[in-house]
């Protein structure tokens, strides 16, 4: 019978703590960036220049139905034949990046879909300009819907941080697989390393339903949303 | 040009990962749909415990990356068990147990479209719980659930591009061979890319249109 023995992994836990902190940096720098270019595109995408609107919706469609190990290998094994050498924690900062914005994209379009004209032309007809209309009117409102699937959508940027691992960047995934292959102890390695991710997950989780909590706190209970 | 011609003459491999590629995934999702429906129904369960282990197991599942999914079932199980799951058993653990979480919240979210009332309805007609559920509540969950399995379903498949690194030989582990035998590894790994994007976009069409087809007057 198979003896769970996490003391066999007592030489591998010191490499634990940088490894977490790479998961996280590596996440949270692409959650970042890809939320900028993500805002970029759906205003490409609900802009009446239609040649900006191709192109913001063909990135999103490409981007989106490609699998994210695809695009590391095109920017890690690929872009050296075209003359760019990128490392391997470049490659996947900017493959999770590029990847996570066409969703970012679709979640900052969906907010603002949820704006409808009347509350532009309210604001207008208010003598609101450009900031007020955008910061007090628009924004607070595109926020309150696109909280939740942001959130959700962090969670997946942490799991596709894992794939960084591939190309030898020494996050949490590489620390399991060093750490298991390493001590033959491989079960209780991806038992720490499941519970670190699931931690990432839940917290962020935590953190989405209490934004949520707050950014609704004045609605009357079982008032439509 | 030579480059093209030499990548060309690979054409059966991908021919062929494609295909292993679409029937991994379909097992995964069909694997992922029973399993997940299981579970979503076992969530109407009054019982707590019985919900409290349900919850457990989709946030589990969810919240850990594929990747280490193929890596436990693969290395994990062989050095706990000392039982060597091939490739082939270890990708379609892992892709089956992430598939099954997402897809049973997509059920859930089917199911608990429909109102108490219909059950209330149901009740009071005469009928017992079983006929509700598929006289009354499938057919209803089924059009809500319908548009995000089809997206469970995709990111499926692309979650079987990693089944590459324990070495099942898909569509991306045959990009790999190629590249390692051509040399020529941009090309390559743009014609995979393509080939993923011209099947995964078909299928978000095809659900973009069952989308129309099934919408509910007056539901969202």
């Amino acid at each position: 019978m198979y003896e769970f023995n996490l003391a066999a992994l007592k030489g591998y836990i010191a490499a634990l703590p940088p490894a977490l902190a790479a998961t996280v940096w590596l996440s949270l720098l692409a959650i970042v960036c890809s939320l900028a270019l993500g805002i970029v595109l759906a205003l490409m995408r609900t802009n009446t220049n239609r040649l900006l609107r191709i192109v913001g919706g063909t990135y999103v469609e490409v981007l989106r139905n490609v699998p994210l190990l695809i695009i590391i290998y095109l920017f890690f094994f690929g872009l050296p034949a075209v003359g760019l050498r990128l490392s391997g924690w470049q490659t996947s900062f900017l493959a999770l990046t590029f990847a996570s914005a066409a969703y970012m994209a679709e979640i900052v379009r969906g907010g603002l879909a949820g704006v409808g004209p009347g509350q532009y032309e309210a604001a207008r007809s208010q003598g609101m300009g450009a900031f007020q209309l955008y910061g007090y009117v628009v924004l607070p409102q595109v926020i309150r819907i696109a909280y939740a699937p942001f959130g959700n959508m962090c969670v997946a940027i942490v799991l596709g941080s894992s794939l960084a691992s591939v190309v030898g960047v020494e996050e949490v995934t590489t620390w399991m697989h060093s750490a298991g292959s390493g001590s033959f102890r491989y079960l209780e390695a991806f038992t720490v390393a499941a519970l670190a991710y699931v931690v990432l997950a839940q917290a962020i989780n935590g953190l989405r339903i209490a934004t949520g909590r707050w950014l609704l706190r004045h609605r009357n209970p079982g008032a439509p949303l | 040009m030579s480059d093209l011609a030499a990548v060309s003459s690979y054409w059966l491999l991908f021919a062929k990962g494609l295909g292993t590629t679409i029937w991994i995934s379909w097992l995964a999702l069909l694997i992922g749909s029973v399993v997940g429906g299981i579970l979503a129904h076992l969530r109407l369960v009054p019982a707590r415990p019985v919900r409290a282990v349900v919850v457990g197991y989709v946030e589990l599942f969810r919240s850990i990356p594929p990747l280490m999914l193929f890596f436990g079932s693969y290395y994990g199980v062989s050095y706990a068990l000392g039982l060597n799951l091939s490739p082939f058993v270890a990708a379609t653990v892992a892709l089956s147990l992430h598939a099954s979480s997402m897809m049973s919240e997509v059920i859930r979210g089917g199911l608990q479209s429909v109102d108490s009332g219909q059950w209330a309805a149901g009740r009071a007609s005469g009928m017992t719980n079983l006929q509700i559920l598929s006289l009354v509540v499938w057919p209803q969950s089924f059009r809500v659930a319908l548009p995000p399995a089809v997206g469970v379903y995709i990111a499926t498949l692309k979650d079987t591009a990693v089944a590459s690194v324990i070495g099942y030989v898909e569509l991306t582990r045959s990009g790999l061979i190629v590249r390692e035998n051509t040399g020529s590894s941009f090309l390559v790994f743009v014609i995979i890319a393509a080939m993923y994007f011209v099947v995964c976009y078909a299928i978000s069409q095809l659900g973009a249109y069952w989308e129309r087809r099934f919408r509910i007057v007056g539901h969202k």
